[in-house]
């Protein structure tokens, strides 16, 4: 049926088709770049990945130099100069127990800030950043690292364990406050 | 985030700096409102409240946030009605207002969200509460007229009412200015401040280039002192071997004669290019340095505030305290417009908040006991700034209150073990007053969460001092004044750079009194402290590796003497060894940041020339740690100089509701406590029967016995009727706080101020 064929869409159906594609096509970036997904920075602690939501993370910083300080627990790296701020960095693998690792050339300040908190965590590497559908974060059931559950604002598809930055910007066992016994 | 999430989010934040100068102004209204100033002022006054909610409720609905501006009307409702005469302002309704503000405050300064259920019952009660507060008391008494006359209707903080008429648009002369965000100027600071170093390495390269020019010049002496013997010698050679030479290197010198002269000239031209060069690095240095503090200058001027921003919140804080107190305070601020560095306002402002607790809490009197020495019912508390110097201002806090007994601050040092018996007869009154400044000392019975733990003063005078001011305190029967110097602007400080344990620290200057080299065998051992002879006195001596805590530095302690550094804080003195000096400069002291809230020994650090941070060290605390460590150093083996552990001390915990319980339980386990918990009173005194505890920890509002009763029977029983008691509740009230210092309680924390350190510090100070 030749002439079936010659007829075609009617111009009122080819331009429904072309407007459904249109919308089709429209919407697809509006789903991906999506309002709620999370951009997670990925670190590395005693050979593991872990995330930290970027929204508190400040800025990446190699580490250069730092410097001790005295006094202060184990878990304290020291203090590092960023433009002339001073800036503590806590060695956050140290404050869970994970296996210790050497500062190398990869090993990175990550300054995290939330409201007034601010300070960098140590970490050994910084591997990138990439985006994260906000369900796709479970709260984990069983501990997938050894890192306690509290601390963890959930773990990935592809179990990558997010830290809770607010979680561990607001911890009181990170702030040093300590006098000397009359 | 979507285009109109982002506008939002930027339209919030505005809305957040808005809402706080709002509320500030309504506060700062409130208070004057409650003053009772004349009629006119107070018509005056009403018209900025009102039109202040009116437009934050505006505001709040531009960002919708309904609960703001639902509270904001009925705010507005209510000043409606003082405006019409159709409400009375009694303490009441200034209550429910100050309460609503309060409300206000963290639900415009949180980020956008839902509400929490339990936020929006808060804000339905205070919305009842404010409808309540006018529709209830229907008695149609016109504002009162001026109930006294006496009362200048002068503002007494001129800087709230001065940005409140401005916002409300009253006019005024708008000088230009711009609003930039004070993190911004913050960031500013900080790099115009790392511009120290360059000036220090300026400084480093001239004198570089002065030692080298000196070796030159050392070098160039001897040569033309040697220069006519070898000329001659040249000369000779020349003369002597004549057919050897010949066909030298074209322009070179071939000749021996001819190569001295080319040498000579050489070195005359090196030595002209130095001396051009030092004098260039000289000139670098001096123009450097002259522009970096030029930009500094500018810079301080910039972060200049009037003191008053800093007190904007004292008259609510002295009234509300004075209320809780079941006290009358009146507060006048003077000289609240000179101008001063904000970061010296960030330091000393809850100091000079604590002083005024402290003036309240324990200064003034109750109006009763006012009334029956001849006083006014009213104390009258006031703040007086005034410039002393170009670069200082003195700040008085005085009460007209009962004054500081001596013989109570002897008393109490003793009992905390800060003196003993004979040194505290020993002590004029007036030494005695100015021990409030240790930490550990109170006079207060009874620690409550205003103060009287003991801290505070000595934190005024620690921020005080690290401001490179003083703080110091008079008083007699008629009131007690403390008087701070403070500087108008951080300024640098002389430091000494030393080494200890392989580390560089910094002391600052001041408090060095010398440094020494001391020969091993004059060290004496007396009752196991080590001491020297300083001017015929023994001194302690002490390595301050150790009481850093550092490892032992590879080859210290190696060669006859020792370099030690006699350092001075608080009229004492004690002998450090150190590694070595290395220099001495100006120095800018920083804070350590939030996270470290105080270190031990540390007091902050500073950026050297190099880029690098070296921390400084608090010389009050390291001489304290010494006292401590040469006594323990005798204890223990020296293989282990790991910090001290913390003693396993027990502590019961009664508590009825289960999370408040397991929330202390937690706080105390990790801060290395072993706990015990009861869930009422008898459960308590059961477990308390049972066990050997150091402290206990209960809460008010228990089934079956509550907090008074369990205290009262422990101190009335038999095993350890003077154990510590620390009494945790949420009633918040004078007569709960007079029951518990009956019942025999030896603190009380009000839990609306709830949090670990206070709970911690608390029972650190009890045990």
């Amino acid at each position: 049926m030749p002439e079936h064929f010659e007829a075609g869409p009617t111009p009122e159906d080819k331009k429904r088709i072309l407007k459904e594609r249109a919308a089709k096509l429209a919407r697809a970036p509006e789903k991906e770049g999506a309002a709620g997904s999370l951009e997670i920075l990925e670190i590395t602690l005693a050979g593991e990945r872990y995330g930290l939501e970027s929204l508190y993370v400040r800025e990446v910083y190699p580490l250069k130099s730092f410097t001790p300080v005295p006094c202060t627990p184990a878990f304290v790296l020291g203090v590092v100069n960023i433009r002339g701020q001073i800036l503590p960095v806590i060695d956050i693998g140290k404050f869970f127990d994970l296996p210790h690792r050497e500062l190398t050339e990869l090993s990175r300040v990550v300054v995290l800030r939330s409201g007034a908190a601010e300070f960098g965590l140590l970490a050994d590497e910084v591997t990138g950043v990439r985006l994260v559908a906000p369900g796709e974060i479970q709260a984990s059931l069983h501990a997938v690292t050894g890192i306690r559950a509290e601390y963890l604002k959930g773990v990935t598809g592809d179990s990558l364990a997010v830290l809770d930055a607010v979680r561990i910007l607001a911890d009181k066992a990170l702030v040093i406050d300590e006098e000397v016994a009359g | 985030m979507t285009r109109e999430e982002e506008f939002l989010e930027r339209l919030r934040a505005t809305f957040r700096v808005e809402a706080g100068e709002i509320l500030s102004s309504i506060s700062a209204g409130l208070i004057e409102l409650e003053k009772r100033p004349s009629p006119a002022r107070q018509a005056e006054l009403l018209e900025v409240v009102y039109r202040s909610a009116h437009s934050l409720k505006g505001a709040a609905r531009a960002v919708s946030l309904n609960a703001i501006e639902a509270l904001c009307q009925a705010m507005e409702n209510i000043f409606s009605a003082l405006k019409r005469g159709e409400a009375q302002a009694s303490p009441a309704v200034f209550d429910s207002l100050h309460a609503a503000a309060d409300l206000i405050r963290p639900l415009a300064l949180a980020p956008a969200g839902a509400l929490q259920p339990e936020e929006q019952t808060k804000i339905q009660a205070m919305e009842n509460r404010l409808a309540d507060a006018v529709s209830g008391k229907p008695q149609r008494e016109p504002p009162p007229p001026a109930a006294a006359p006496d009362v200048p209707p002068e503002v007494p903080f001129p800087v709230p009412r001065e940005t409140a008429a401005a916002s409300a648009g009253s006019g005024g002369i708008h000088a230009e200015t711009v609003r930039i965000p004070m993190s911004k100027l913050d960031a500013l600071v900080l790099k115009a401040e790392e511009l120290i170093s360059a000036k220090l390495s300026a400084r480093l390269r001239a004198a570089e280039m002065r030692k080298l020019k000196a070796i030159f010049g050392a070098w160039a002496a001897q040569w033309d002192k040697a220069a006519p013997a070898l000329r001659k010698a040249a000369r000779g050679i020349e003369a002597g071997g004549r057919t050897a030479s010949g066909e030298g290197a074209g322009a070179a010198p071939g000749r021996p004669g001819d190569f001295f002269e080319w040498n000579s000239r050489f070195a005359k031209s090196l030595e002209e290019r130095l001396d051009a060069m030092k004098r260039a690095a000289e000139e670098d240095s001096r123009s450097t340095g002259g522009m970096v503090d030029d930009l500094l200058g500018d810079i301080k001027e910039v972060m200049m505030l009037p003191f008053s921003s800093a007190l904007e919140t004292f008259p609510r804080l002295v009234r509300d305290i004075a209320r809780e107190q079941g006290k009358l305070a009146d507060l006048t601020i003077e000289g609240g417009e000179i101008e001063i560095d904000k970061r010296v306002l960030q330091l000393i402002k809850d100091p000079l908040s604590h002083l005024v607790r402290n003036c309240i809490d324990h200064g003034l009197e109750t109006p009763e006991s006012r009334r029956g020495k001849g006083k006014p019912e009213k104390g009258s508390l006031k703040i007086a700034v005034s410039q002393i110097d170009s670069g200082r201002v003195e700040v008085l806090v005085s009460d007209d209150g009962k004054g500081i007994d001596a013989g109570q601050v002897k008393a109490s040092a003793v009992k905390y073990g800060i003196l003993s018996g004979e040194e505290a007869g020993a002590l004029s009154d007036r030494d005695a007053i100015d021990l409030i400044f240790k930490s550990g000392v109170s006079t207060s019975p009874l620690i409550t969460e205003l103060s009287g733990r003991g801290l505070g003063l000595a934190i005024v005078r620690e921020n005080a001092e690290k401001l490179g001011g003083t703080a110091a305190v008079e008083t007699s029967a008629g009131g007690t004044l403390f008087r701070l110097v403070l500087p108008l602007s951080i300024a640098t400080f002389r430091g000494i750079t030393l080494e200890a344990g392989g580390r560089a620290f910094i002391v600052p200057t001041k408090n060095v009194a010398k440094i020494i080299s001391v020969s091993k065998d004059a060290i004496k051992s007396v009752e196991n402290r080590e001491t020297i002879l300083f001017n015929s006195r023994a001194v302690s001596l002490a390595r301050l590796a150790d009481v850093l805590e550092l490892p032992a530095a590879a080859g210290a302690g190696e060669g006859g003497s020792l370099s030690v550094m006699l350092l001075g804080a608080d009229g004492g003195y004690m002998a450090f060894v150190i590694d070595r000096v290395l220099a001495e400069d100006e120095v800018l002291f920083k804070n350590l940041g939030r996270q470290f809230a105080r270190v031990r020994n540390i007091a902050g650090a500073t950026v050297v020339g190099s880029g690098l941070v070296v921390p400084i060290l608090n010389v009050a605390d390291l001489m304290k740690s010494a006292r401590k460590y040469s006594v323990a150093a005798a204890a223990r083996p020296a293989a282990e100089a790991g910090r001290p552990e913390l003693q396993k001390q027990s502590v019961l915990v009664v508590e009825d509701s289960i999370t408040a319980r397991t929330l202390m339980v937690n706080i105390l386990e990790s801060a290395g406590y072993g706990v015990v918990s009861a869930v009422d009173g008898v459960d308590g005194l059961v477990k308390f029967g049972g066990g050997d505890f150091d402290i206990i920890v209960t809460d008010i509002a228990m089934p079956n016995m509550n907090g008074f009763d369990l205290t009262a029977k422990i101190r009335e029983g038999k095993k350890r009727p003077d154990i510590p008691i620390v009494i945790v509740t949420g009633l918040e009230s004078p007569e709960d706080k007079r029951r518990g210092i009956e019942a025999g309680a030896s603190a009380y924390i009000v839990k609306s101020s709830f949090d670990q350190s206070n709970l911690l510090e608390v029972i650190k100070r009890l045990i």
